[in-house]
Parts: C-alpha cells; sequence; structure tokens
C-alpha cells in the first residue's frame, strides 16, 4: 500500500517541474488527435521507448552508480521471446512478454552475481563482453533465426490485434507504449524511494559506509539490476510487436547498449525525469539528422559524426547531465 | 599434429599482433586510468594511413609504419589536449560514453571519408609470401614481419618506459599523479605524451595489420574488444603482461584449429558439430571474463 | 557482561602487522576510548571489529555472537555501528536522507525512517539542516550526520573514530555533550578514538592504550596518563626518564 503511495506522490518536486511534466503529459495524451507526420508519430514512439530503457538502466546505472553497457542483450531476450513464441504458438503479447522478463532476469541473476563482483571500468567492459557474447550466439543459433534474424508476419492477423499486439497504425502502438511510459515513471517514482532506492544510492556515495549500515551490497547491486533488466526486457518485447522484423545486430548490438546509457547520462543519471530529458533530446536528434543528413549522396556517416561529436561535448562540459545543471543552479541559488 | 602445430603458430603470430594492438591501451591506461573505447578507431586509421600512403607513393607499406606512427602521435596528442583532458574531470560514466562519442565520429568520418568497402594491400614485398617450416607451420612473410616487428616495438617501448628519463617520468606520473606534480614533473604533457605514445604503437599496429587483414570503417569495435581483453588478462599498466597476454589470446582465437585436433585425437563426434569458427572472438570475451573474476590484477598487474 | 570481547586480535598487512595480539572488553553501557600515537593501529582495530578487513588471528565476539568471520553488515545487523573518517564522497543524499538510510535497516516503509530520520535530526540537533547536502556542512555538523546516521541503526555499540578531528575547543565541548547524551539518554555504548585527550578523560570510563600495534595499558584514564609505558610512547623516552 505504501508502496503505491510512494509512487503517486511527487511532491517532493517544486511545483514548476510539476507543472511542466503535467503539460507534457497531457501533450503526449492528446497528439495523436492532432495532424502529424508519420514521422513525428515514429519519433515519438521511440522516444517513449528510449524513455524506458534509460529508466530502466537508471535504476542500476544512475542511482546505483555501476556503468552498465550491456543492457541491449535483455532488449533481445525479451523482443525474441515474444516474436518466437508469436511465430511458433500464437502467444498473446501479454503472455510472451512476462516470459520474456523471466527469462532475462533469470539470466541477469546468473550474470549478475559474478559481475558485480566488479567495480568501474572492469565492471562496464565486463558488461560489453556478456552482452556481445549473447549477441554472438543468437546470430548463430537457429532457433531465433540466427542472423537474419526474425520477421513477424502481420498479416497473419487481424488487426487491431489486442492480445498479439499487431495492429495496422501506430496510433495503437503509440497507446500501449504510452500506458507503459506513465507506470514506468510510477514505478521509478516508488522506487527511488523505496528502501532499495535508498540502498543504492548510500551504496553509489561509499560502499564501506553503505555496508556499516547493514546494507548487503552485492545483493542490492544484483536486485537492481534485475529491476533494470525486466524494464529493457518488457520494452523489448514490445519492440518486436512493433518494428515486426528483428535480428541481432539491431536488437542487441553494443551501439543500442550505449545509446541506453547514453540518454539516461545525458538527461542526467540519477534522477527521476533524466533518463526521460536524455531521451527527449537524443531520440529527435539521432531520427531527424538521420533524414536530413543520413540518406543524402555521398553524406553517409555525416548524422553519426555530429551525434557523436555532440556526445562528446556533453561528457567532457556537463557529465552531469541536463538535470544535474538544473540542479546545481538551483543550489546554487539557494545559497 | 600439423593442424596443432598450425594453429599454434598462427595463434603465437596473431597474438604478437594483437599484443601490440593492446600495447597502447595499457599505456593510456596504466598512466591515466581511463579507458579508451576509441582505440579501435585508432588502429583503423592506422590501416587506413598506410594503405592509402602506400597505393599513393607507390611506396611499400612496411615503409608506411614510421609515417602511420606519426599520424598516431599526432592524433594521441590532439586528443588528449582536445577532448580528453575535459574528460578525467568528471564521473566515469562521463569518460566512458565520452570516448564512445569520439568512437562514433572517428568511424564514421572513416566511413564518410574512405566509404564501406573492404580495401586490403594487394602489393608489397612480402605480400602473398610465407615460409613453410614443415610439420603444418606456415609462417606467411607479412604477418611475420608483423611479429617481429610488434617485438621490436615492444623492446622499444620497454627501454623508453624504464631506461630513459622521459619513460621515468611517465612512471612516476601513473604511480602517483600528485606527487610527480610536487617533483616537477609536468604531469600534463606526460598525459599527452602518453596518449601520442599509446596512439602511435597502436597505428602502427595498424600499419602492419593492414598487410593481412582487411579494412572498414568498423573493424575497429573488434579489436577495441581484443585490446581490453589482453590489458585485463595482462594487468593494466604492464608492458611484458601485455605481450605475454597477446600470445595468449592470440592462442584463444586459434581455438577452432586446436578444437579441430582434439576432436581428432578424442574422437568425440560430437566436438566436431560444435559451430567453434562462428565463437571465435566469443572465447576472448568470455576470457575476460573469467580473468577478472578470478584474478582481476591480470597477470602481471599493479595498478588496480 | 561484556558487550564486545576481542581476544588476541592480530591484523598484518603484508610485512607490517598493524594489531598484535590485542585482547580487551567493553562493558555494556560503557564508554571505553581508545588512545595511542599515531599510527599505532587503532583506526586499523575499529575496522578489523567491524568487518571490515579479515583477521589474522583471534577471535571477536559481540553481543555473544561469535563474528570474526562476518561480514561488515552482517556485523551492522547485529547492533554494530560506526562513524568514518571521510563521511561522503560524492553525495546526492541530504543529511535527512543519509539518516534514513540507517533507519531502513529495521522497517521497510519509507514513512518510518523518514519519522524515526527525524526524530533523531532533532536529538542531535540538526533540524534546520535537514535538506542540505552533507558537503555544504561545516565540518562540526558533519560530525554529527556522522553519528546520526549511525544511530539510524539503533546501534547497541557505536564506533567513534576521532570524531573531534578539525573541531576548535567549543566545538569540541559541543560534540562531547552529544556523545554524553547519546550514551545516557539513548543508553548507546560506545568506544571511541581520540587524540584530544580532555575528551578522552572527560568521557571515558576505562581507555585502552595502543602502541606500535599491541596493548601497552588499560583502565582508568586517570591512571593510565601517569603509567610510564603510555608517556614513553607519547611523549619519548627521555620525557619519561625524566619525569619518572
Amino acid at each position: 500500500m505504501e508502496t503505491l503511495k510512494n509512487a503517486l506522490d511527487f511532491s517532493d518536486f517544486p511545483r514548476l517541474d510539476l507543472t511542466l511534466a503535467g503539460a507534457v503529459a497531457i501533450f503526449l495524451m492528446v497528439f495523436p488527435f492532432f495532424s502529424h507526420s508519420s514521422f513525428a508519430m515514429s519519433t515519438l514512439i521511440q522516444f517513449l521507448i528510449f524513455s524506458l530503457y534509460g529508466m530502466g538502466w537508471n535504476t542500476i546505472g544512475g542511482y546505483g552508480g555501476q556503468v552498465d553497457l550491456g543492457k541491449a542483450q535483455y532488449l533481445g531476450i525479451g523482443a525474441y521471446t515474444t516474436a518466437v513464441m508469436l511465430l511458433r504458438w500464437d502467444t498473446p503479447f501479454w503472455i510472451s512478454m512476462p516470459i520474456g522478463v523471466l527469462l532475462s532476469v533469470t539470466w541477469s541473476f546468473i550474470i549478475g552475481y559474478p559481475l558485480f563482483k566488479l567495480k568501474g571500468h572492469y565492471f562496464a567492459i565486463a558488461t560489453i563482453a556478456t552482452s556481445l557474447v549473447l549477441k554472438d550466439f543468437f546470430e548463430v543459433w537457429d532457433l531465433v533465426g540466427g542472423s537474419r534474424g526474425i520477421e513477424i508476419l502481420a498479416g497473419k492477423y487481424q488487426a487491431p490485434d489486442f492480445l498479439h499486439l499487431i495492429f495496422k497504425g501506430d496510433d495503437y502502438y503509440y497507446y500501449v507504449i504510452l500506458i507503459f511510459f506513465f507506470a514506468g515513471i510510477l514505478f521509478m517514482n516508488a522506487f527511488r524511494k523505496s528502501r532499495l532506492g535508498f540502498q543504492l544510492r548510500s551504496i553509489k556515495d561509499n560502499e564501506d559506509i553503505a555496508r556499516s549500515l547493514g546494507i548487503n551490497v552485492h545483493w542490492a547491486k544484483i536486485k537492481t539490476y534485475a529491476i533494470a533488466t525486466a524494464f529493457v526486457s518488457a520494452v523489448g518485447s514490445f519492440h518486436a510487436c512493433y518494428v515486426k522484423n528483428i535480428e541481432p545486430e539491431d536488437t542487441m548490438s553494443l551501439d543500442i547498449s550505449i545509446l541506453i546509457a547514453l540518454m539516461a547520462m545525458l538527461g542526467g543519471a540519477g534522477s527521476l525525469w533524466g533518463p526521460i530529458i536524455g531521451a527527449a533530446v537524443l531520440v529527435p536528434l539521432k531520427s531527424y539528422l538521420k533524414e536530413w543528413l543520413g540518406a543524402q549522396a555521398g553524406m553517409v556517416g555525416i548524422d553519426l559524426i555530429l551525434y557523436g561529436a555532440i556526445i562528446m561535448i556533453i561528457s567532457a562540459a556537463e557529465p552531469r547531465g541536463i538535470w544535474g545543471m538544473v540542479e546545481k543552479a538551483r543550489r546554487r541559488r539557494r545559497s | 599434429m600439423e593442424i596443432l602445430a598450425g594453429s599454434i603458430s598462427a595463434g603465437l603470430l596473431i597474438g604478437m599482433v594483437f599484443a601490440l594492438v593492446a600495447l597502447g591501451l595499457t599505456i593510456i591506461f596504466g598512466v591515466m586510468d581511463i579507458v579508451n573505447f576509441a582505440h579501435g578507431e585508432f588502429l583503423m586509421l592506422g590501416m587506413y594511413t598506410a594503405l592509402l600512403t602506400a597505393q599513393a607513393t607507390g611506396v611499400d607499406p612496411l615503409l608506411t609504419i614510421p609515417f602511420a606512427g606519426l599520424v598516431g602521435f599526432l592524433l594521441g596528442v590532439i586528443c588528449y589536449l582536445g577532448f580528453v583532458k575535459y574528460l578525467i574531470r568528471g564521473p566515469m560514466v562521463a569518460q566512458l560514453l565520452g570516448t564512445f562519442g569520439l568512437m562514433l565520429v572517428l568511424r564514421n568520418l572513416a566511413l564518410f571519408l574512405f566509404g564501406s568497402e573492404d580495401r586490403t594491400i594487394h602489393e608489397g614485398l612480402l605480400v602473398g609470401q610465407s615460409f613453410d617450416m614443415g610439420m603444418g607451420i606456415i609462417l606467411p612473410a607479412t604477418k611475420l614481419a608483423a611479429a617481429v616487428l610488434s617485438v621490436i616495438s615492444f623492446i622499444a617501448v620497454w627501454l623508453l618506459i624504464n631506461r630513459t628519463r622521459i619513460g621515468k617520468a611517465l612512471m612516476a606520473t601513473a604511480l602517483n599523479a600528485q606527487g610527480a606534480r610536487y617533483m616537477g614533473i609536468p604531469t600534463e604533457r606526460m598525459n599527452a605524451f602518453a596518449w601520442g605514445l599509446g596512439g602511435a604503437t597502436v597505428t602502427m599496429a595498424g600499419a602492419l595489420l593492414v598487410n593481412f587483414w582487411s579494412v572498414t570503417p568498423y573493424v575497429g569495435l573488434l579489436f577495441t574488444m581484443i585490446a581490453f581483453a589482453i590489458v585485463a588478462l595482462g594487468g593494466f599498466g604492464s608492458i611484458p603482461g601485455a605481450f605475454f597476454a597477446g600470445l595468449i589470446v592470440g592462442l584463444i582465437t586459434e581455438l577452432p584449429g586446436i578444437w579441430d585436433f582434439a576432436t581428432e585425437m578424442t574422437g568425440f563426434d560430437w566436438m566436431a558439430s560444435v559451430p567453434m569458427t562462428s565463437f571465435k572472438y566469443t572465447w576472448v570475451y568470455l576470457a575476460y571474463f573469467l580473468i577478472m573474476l578470478i584474478r582481476p590484477r591480470g597477470l602481471f598487474g599493479w595498478k588496480h | 557482561m561484556a558487550l564486545l570481547e576481542v581476544k588476541d586480535l592480530t591484523k598484518r598487512f603484508g610485512g607490517l602487522t598493524a594489531n598484535q595480539s590485542i585482547s580487551f572488553q567493553v562493558s555494556e553501557g560503557e564508554i571505553l576510548g581508545l588512545i595511542g600515537p599515531n599510527g599505532a593501529g587503532k583506526t586499523t582495530l575499529f575496522n578489523c571489529i567491524a568487518g571490515l578487513h579479515p583477521i589474522d588471528d583471534g577471535t571477536i565476539r559481540f553481543n555473544g555472537v561469535d563474528v570474526t568471520r562476518l561480514a561488515s553488515h552482517e556485523i551492522a545487523r547485529l547492533g554494530l555501528a560506526r562513524t568514518f573518517q571521510i563521511m561522503v564522497a560524492s553525495g546526492d543524499l541530504n543529511v535527512l536522507e543519509n539518516i534514513m538510510v540507517g533507519c531502513f535497516m529495521h522497517t521497510t516503509s519509507r514513512m518510518k525512517a523518514k519519522a524515526e530520520a527525524q526524530r533523531i535530526l532533532k536529538d542531535m540537533e540538526l533540524s534546520d539542516l535537514g535538506g542540505y547536502l552533507v558537503s555544504e556542512l561545516p565540518v562540526a555538523a558533519q560530525k554529527r550526520v556522522a553519528m546520526a546516521t549511525a544511530l539510524g541503526t539503533r546501534p547497541k555499540l557505536l564506533l567513534l573514530d576521532e570524531v573531534a578531528a578539525g573541531l576548535n575547543p567549543s566545538e569540541i565541548d559541543g560534540i562531547t555533550a552529544t556523545i554524553h547524551r547519546i550514551h545516557s539518554e539513548i543508553g548507546v555504548t560506545v568506544m571511541l578514538i581520540e587524540h584530544v585527550m580532555e575528551m578522552v578523560m572527560n568521557l571515558s570510563q576505562r581507555v585502552v592504550v595502543l602502541d606500535y600495534g599491541q596493548k601497552i595499558a588499560e583502565g582508568d584514564p586517570r591512571f593510565v596518563v601517569k603509567d610510564p609505558n603510555v608517556i614513553k610512547a607519547y611523549l619519548g623516552e627521555r620525557y619519561a626518564k625524566e619525569h619518572a
């Protein structure tokens, strides 16, 4: 019960923040009713998807301070579980998604136990290693179609199919992911106020002090890692039904893992709004850069050069992210 | 037996080249505790430098190595002074993501400038030649030269670090930057030098590599991961460690051959059906993981 | 009953023996001072007792339980808390939240943890400072926050590591009074490492003296300070001889 209250209680944010958040929420809810390009719609859906990935990452990477660069593997597990179960057994999304989460979380416990004996760079590189190993494995595994991947044949189903999450128009997908989005925010709000949330933040500060306060550091990290995994896996399942065509290279690559971490870092790792702000900036940026620059003849790669440059600038100039800047300014004003 | 000998010799040869690739990373990490995701892109740029210079000037590719080294040195120094210097002030997340951004920029710059097709060196003194040592050991001349030059480079760098003043200054900065500063060592310049040296060694490795490994703008990531594994195994900051770890990793990549040999020897048929070749680099990643768990300090590491 | 029983505790770091066969007891309800020259091994002893370092020899019993091999978080859960000399690293938790972390040891409810933390805030006279980051506070307040954080776990034994370091005389008086209050009102057994002799004399009922990793004296502070071994340890052999 208290968890629910925690989830719904945003009172520790200043009025201004809540008003802005409310405005954005309303905008998101009514957006599809106004005329829009399909490009804008798909960008918004990507924004919501990546916000959720970022929120998940933020639990262990932001609040926990352990930089995880291997989240994509859980995206893959979630996406492929849903895709394979749909293809073979017509499994509804609402069943395959939880199963995907279960598989992902199980895997996360298996590798999490040894993984969290490491810290810092070593941990980060190890997460990359495990993710790439899994990706390599998926690329040769026949069950998941190897490097060719899996294609979901939408024609087999009568759209709109809420059970299997197959729709003709993006609008339906939009509202489904929007609900996930709001649920994710509520969950994160409850998380950062929960005992585990506090424990993590203490761990991030100073592990010895955390231990002296009775916190089992290793176990807290593993639990949080599992939560992050669940987020990513669930949305990965959605991703499969949305794009209907998945392969290891674009669901499990290192680039995606890094993108996820990037969203949260740019927006402000360790804060509630951070990943959302980060996604709000980076997703449209990436999409529009690609649109304007990527496809033009002879300009291959320019969009990513700009993208990379932006990452470099933010990392060097304001590593606490946008939200970090806001908080710094506020604190300065207070004193 | 021949398969085994062939695999082992191939593994050792390639291992020496891998070791040179990793050398730069261990130097930079030893001095500055920063993990450079763009390391493989430096390699890639070294490869392109050597290739294009050879093609443009008609010079034998092996002679382009010093030039590639110079390019690498400058690149390293510029990256440090222009970017990394600011990066190290921030939290680790920012450092990792920052060098990742650098990786994206360098990779796509290469894509933009050079296009995405595979390119290899087709002409050169040693290209296509090899020495048959019997017993299944065949040593391609280019790989042999690369291995030899790698060993020479290692010795040179080791001498530089341990026998020259500037090398000692570098070590001092690595061990205790604050203390080094008190002793009058210009740590900023040492950092830049470390990046320059790291950059130079890896671009030279690239110049050697391109003689037998085709280059695309995407070739970097694989080598970055291999370099990480080698540095972890050998011990972050250890030069001899990087060398021996490189050999081990080289052997690991030849595991399919050794596996085949073992299959033949033991007669377990199921072994033949394991797609070892596809997993070649998986073993490297796994090796990294296992090493970090069992002996995080690596074989020779002094910094943890 | 002895709340803490340390027997023959030995801790080596490579070639250096930081603690050599140290034995002593802390009775429930007392305040024990741990003194000795710099480098005597006092903080190491604390760290060993709190489970931060595995020890090479000896046993530690806390509240009747053998804690020699336990991890530090397990020992904390049994009722042993401590302060650290360095409070925070990056610190995105404010003072209240810091204390709440400790309170969470006994509850999963944020409301309960918050209520308890606020109570501790008041007890430690930090009520106005709850919303600040620890790094924003003056040193004296930081020390009180360190103690408050430890108190959140409702410890039976509290180890204080040089809480007076960096404080001026009036601040030292303040913190001495605070420790008195913690001891008498909340009822926590205290063991403290201190260099400020006045404080040790004012607070401790007994002291243990370490020098070069060994225990060289133990007992009532008024007598211990006159012990020639103790004087020698602090002031050197010549002074001890001259004032014997």
